[in-house]
């Protein structure tokens, strides 16, 4: 066997071991992430947070229905008040795993009701802005700019939560399904 | 060419089972949603009759033309395949979805990288320039395809977004049946390729028992419907049409705030 063989099987080798375990990888992931069989599982996967701290931070700077705010005192609340509201970068990965959730329990609905789709896709990108922002702070905490860099990240990262959370209870009181009470419960 | 009793129970069995797929596909109404796939399947069946007929008829040299034509075409169809089903996983509402748009591109090209690199490596030691040609394709391809459905997987894991159950099946399909590919060409690249070659015979019959169980796999789960959908109330119906609109609304509006 020649040695350009030699380096061309290793190299087959590393590619082929390298594909299984990435396959293997995300395939026990995605069996992990689907396996709760029913809706009871799903809910039980959200951790609990106070939303009345949750919708105190996000109406500061949007009103009910998610849109901006235009009066002056928009944005106005102290970044101290902001981080013992939500819990500091701790309240914001609650926030962070459970926007996960919220995903999974649109695309339940959607699995019976295809029209929910644009629904759950905007869930989705909701819940990808609230990574984005979860991300600069932890960036910002490891460059030890966090102070500076909370309040106007963790704020806005609370109201793509607020909105996620509004979004999905008007998906399942649209959709007239029984779950909604325990929803509203927990949101 | 001097075919043995197996090669052509392979080749009949293959050609039958083609044909049932496409029955499949056509009687269960799955064609019009996987248009590539659909016509995969039916140059598969093409290919056979056609390759049959020049056997039988032709000269060795219009076999060797009319082979590597077809299987180029069929390449060709196999890449749109991986793009058919991209498109139905990561176009959600029609529209590439904006957050993983830049990660497909970047991962299309890694993949084209590695696939290109390994062909570089490959030295099969073939008699034409031709036959080492197809052999580097082949490698080629089958390197790309089996790297892409992975990275699909991954990406759309990672992302978060749904598959839906005949798409799934066909990538599952298609990518466990691309990555045994590239070991059975990784053998023919090592071994060379030629009928008078035992591995090169022992290779081919590995590829057309896997490519078999792939087509019965395909046949089975697409046979099944999808996880049905409940039927609505017109009130139903009609707050979410309320609620799809405003949501429609606010992510046409991000859309165009990004490209701003």
């Amino acid at each position: 066997m020649n040695t350009h063989n030699v380096y061309f099987l290793i190299a087959i080798g590393i590619f082929v071991g390298a594909l299984l375990l990435v396959a293997g990888y995300y395939y026990f992931q995605s069996r992990r992430r689907s396996s709760p069989a029913n809706w009871e599982d799903l809910f039980a996967k959200l951790t609990w947070i106070d939303r009345n701290n949750i919708a105190e931070v996000a109406l500061n700077l949007v009103d009910e229905s998610g849109q901006p705010k235009a009066a002056d005192d928009a944005g106005s609340m102290e970044p101290s008040q902001i981080w013992k509201l939500i819990g500091g970068l701790e309240g914001l990965e609650i926030l962070e795993r459970n926007s996960d959730v919220l995903i999974d329990l649109a695309f339940y609905v959607q699995q019976w009701y295809p029209e929910a789709l644009a629904i759950a896709e905007r869930l989705r990108l909701d819940a990808r802005e609230l990574k984005w922002h979860v991300a600069r702070l932890k960036g910002a905490a490891q460059k030890g700019n966090l102070q500076v860099s909370f309040p106007f990240y963790a704020q806005r990262a609370v109201v793509s939560y607020y909105r996620m959370t509004r979004r999905l209870l008007s998906l399942y009181e649209a959709g007239n399904l029984s779950m909604l009470a325990d929803l509203q419960r927990a949101l | 060419m001097h075919l043995t009793g197996l090669d052509l129970l392979f080749w009949a069995a293959g050609f039958l089972e083609n044909l049932g797929l496409l029955f499949v596909l056509w009687y269960r109404r799955r064609a019009k949603g996987f248009p590539f796939f659909t016509a995969l399947i039916t140059l598969v069946v093409i290919k056979t009759i056609v390759l049959y007929f020049v056997l039988h008829y032709g000269t060795k040299d219009w076999y060797f033309y009319t082979y590597w034509s077809l299987t180029v075409l069929d390449t060709a169809l196999q890449l749109c395949v991986v793009y058919e089903i991209a498109s139905r996983v990561f176009k959600p509402l029609d529209v590439w979805a904006e957050d993983v748009r830049a990660s497909y591109a970047w991962l299309l090209g890694l993949s084209l990288c590695i696939a290109f690199g390994l062909t570089w490596l490959a030295s099969p030691p073939a008699r034409t320039w031709m036959q080492a040609f197809a052999t580097r394709g082949n490698l080629f391809a089958a390197a790309l395809q089996s790297e892409l459905f992975v990275a699909m997987m991954a990406l759309s894991i990672d992302a978060r977004l749904p598959w839906k159950t005949h798409v799934a099946k066909i990538a599952q399909g298609l990518g466990a049946y691309s990555l045994l590919a590239v070991l059975i060409e990784t053998g023919h690249s090592y071994f060379g390729v030629g009928r008078q070659l035992p591995a090169f015979l022992i290779l081919s019959h590995v590829r057309m028992a896997a490519y078999l169980v792939c087509v019965n796999y395909w046949m089975i789960n697409l046979w099944r419907d999808e996880r049905p959908a409940r039927i609505m109330t017109p009130e139903m119906r009609e707050k979410m049409f309320t609620l799809q609109t405003l949501v429609e609304y606010d992510l046409q509006d991000l859309r165009s705030r990004k490209k701003l």
